[in-house]
């Protein structure tokens, strides 16, 4: 068993894979393509709590809330000019796959490529006997939890997220009801992308700041998606809290050999279940 | 009511649908009748804006307005519903909210929850299934939530693609007298069906499509009588 800490470690790092990889399968479930660049969406959410805490002195809680409303009109942005323009799902990959490197060299050029640390906005620790957990953590824990309610509730308990789900399982006939696939595209990449820039900007105190701090977490969500089931954003929940403990877990036991071995893990659930957790079976 | 002129539905270079013209009135029902792939489907969703017919590929009116180019959605706003083939429901989602899903463009809450009651009325059936997911429906009640669905949007024309299609005959009999009920009230239809006699029973006016185009038309108590729908369509 290791330690409470790396449990609680993994734990901070699920909410992360987790609040990513939701927001990447909704976006796939109504446009139909993963976008690729997520993971520069997290890191410039990173960027701009950075700046407005310590440039603006913007309180920390309203930072992150700027980050997520910079960051869905960016993507809204990059649905309109970028994906709309571009035919084809291989082509339109192609293209969020280049944004990665336009958007890592834009922040690098901006903001140079030197490690940058937030501090601690709630410095303090939270003894609970058998573990200890720093306030930082749990308000990254909390703000998932927030996060995902709000998101239950969006989807189950509003005429938006009804629609939402209608476009995700049957586009036809939900526009033969006057349901416009093309407004909720820009609703769900909006959404999407403000989940992923929330991640980077909650966990901005606990980790170095660069332009290049979007990669693990993308590949992460990336994983979490495949394991849970693409498509499925029960899946994608699932696959992001066993993907953040098992990471933690192993690079505690095994430091450099620990990706080889999550990997490892990794192909072995898809060799017993290819369609993933919570994927519909291919018949 | 509804006005066909001369369309042509191109899939690349094979037309599936070539010079149709058709007309419907209001509290009309016409069957369309044509073996499969005649061209049935892309004629109802050439009308429903989901196959777009260009502006010098034919026109399309409803109620005086050309609607060629218009969007599904635009196009159902003005009252043309259609009952997709194999119903497209929505199968994680319950029946209720399939039925809000049809309701989609209306905003007056009363006369949605009243066309909700009205639709469990002529579908006793779905209203014990409400909390159900649609996907656990049997046949024939997949089926009525289709139509109860598309009724939730209170259209003036229904057009209906191949709903007998996988029934039995002791529901498709219940589902042709829910038919003949929904237009008793009004609703004009258009009713595609490979069951031809069934289409010709209901109807009043029918058109043969044959390879994409029209072959034949006329009452369906003559065409119950041509030699060559007897032959082709009625098995007789």
């Amino acid at each position: 068993m290791p330690p409470a800490e790396i449990l609680i470690e993994g734990l901070t790092q699920s909410c992360i894979y987790m609040t990513m990889a939701f927001g990447m399968v909704l976006v796939f479930s109504i446009l139909g393509i993963l976008n690729w660049t997520h993971g520069q969406l997290f890191m410039l959410g990173a960027f701009i709590v950075f700046y407005s805490t310590t440039a603006a002195g913007i309180p920390f809680p309203i930072g992150i809330l700027l980050a997520g409303l910079v960051m869905a009109g960016i993507g809204i942005l990059i649905k309109k000019f970028i994906i709309d323009r571009i035919k084809g799902e291989l082509y339109i990959g192609v293209a969020t796959l280049a944004l990665i490197f336009a958007l890592e060299g834009a922040a690098s050029l901006l903001f140079t490529s030197d490690d940058r640390g937030l501090a601690i906005i709630l410095p303090g620790v939270l003894n609970l006997g058998v573990v200890a957990i720093s306030y930082q953590k749990m308000a990254v824990i909390i703000f998932t939890l927030i996060v995902m309610t709000a998101m239950y509730f969006v989807l189950n308990h509003t005429k938006v997220g009804l629609a939402i789900r209608a476009v995700a399982q049957q586009p036809v006939a939900a526009s033969l009801y006057g349901i416009s696939t093309e407004r909720l595209s820009l609703i769900v990449m909006g959404i999407g992308c403000a989940l992923a820039a929330m991640a980077g900007a909650i966990m901005a105190p606990l980790y170095p700041i660069n332009p290049f701090i979007g990669r693990t977490p993308m590949i992460m969500a990336l994983l979490a998606i495949v394991i849970g089931g693409l498509g499925s954003l029960t899946g994608a929940i699932v696959g992001g809290l066993i993907l953040g403990f098992l990471h933690s877990v192993i690079a505690y036991y095994i430091s450099y050999l620990s990706e080889v071995v999550l990997f490892g893990l990794i192909i072995l659930i898809l060799l017993v279940r290819p369609q993933g957790l919570f994927g519909a079976s291919a018949k | 009511m509804l006005e066909l002129k001369n369309i042509w539905v191109k899939y690349g270079k094979k037309a599936a649908v070539r010079k149709l013209s058709l007309s419907v009135n209001k509290g009309d029902f016409v069957t369309i009748l044509g073996a499969n792939g005649a061209g049935k489907t892309t004629m109802l969703n050439a009308i429903s804006g989901i196959v777009k017919v260009k502006k010098n590929e034919g026109e399309i009116y409803f109620k005086g307005e050309k609607i060629n180019g218009w969007k599904p959605g635009k196009i159902a706003s003005l009252g043309i519903i259609q009952i997709p083939e194999g119903r497209k429901l929505f199968p994680l989602l319950t029946v209720k909210e399939n039925l809000l899903i049809g309701a989609y463009l209306r905003k007056d809450r009363k006369g949605i929850q009243q066309s909700m009651d009205e639709a469990l009325t002529l579908f006793p059936v779905l209203k014990d299934k409400l909390n159900a997911k649609s996907r656990e429906l049997s046949g024939g009640q997949q089926q009525m939530l289709a139509i109860a669905r598309g009724l939730m949007a209170k259209p003036e024309m229904l057009l209906l693609d191949e709903p007998s299609l996988g029934l039995s005959p002791l529901i498709r009999q219940q589902l042709a007298e829910t038919i003949k009920e929904i237009h008793r009230e009004g609703v004009t239809l258009v009713l595609v069906e490979q069951n031809a006699r069934l289409g010709l029973m209901l109807a009043s006016y029918g058109y043969v499509l044959e390879n994409g185009e029209m072959s034949l038309q006329g009452k369906t108590s003559d065409l119950l009588k041509n030699d060559d729908v007897k032959k082709a369509y009625l098995g007789v």
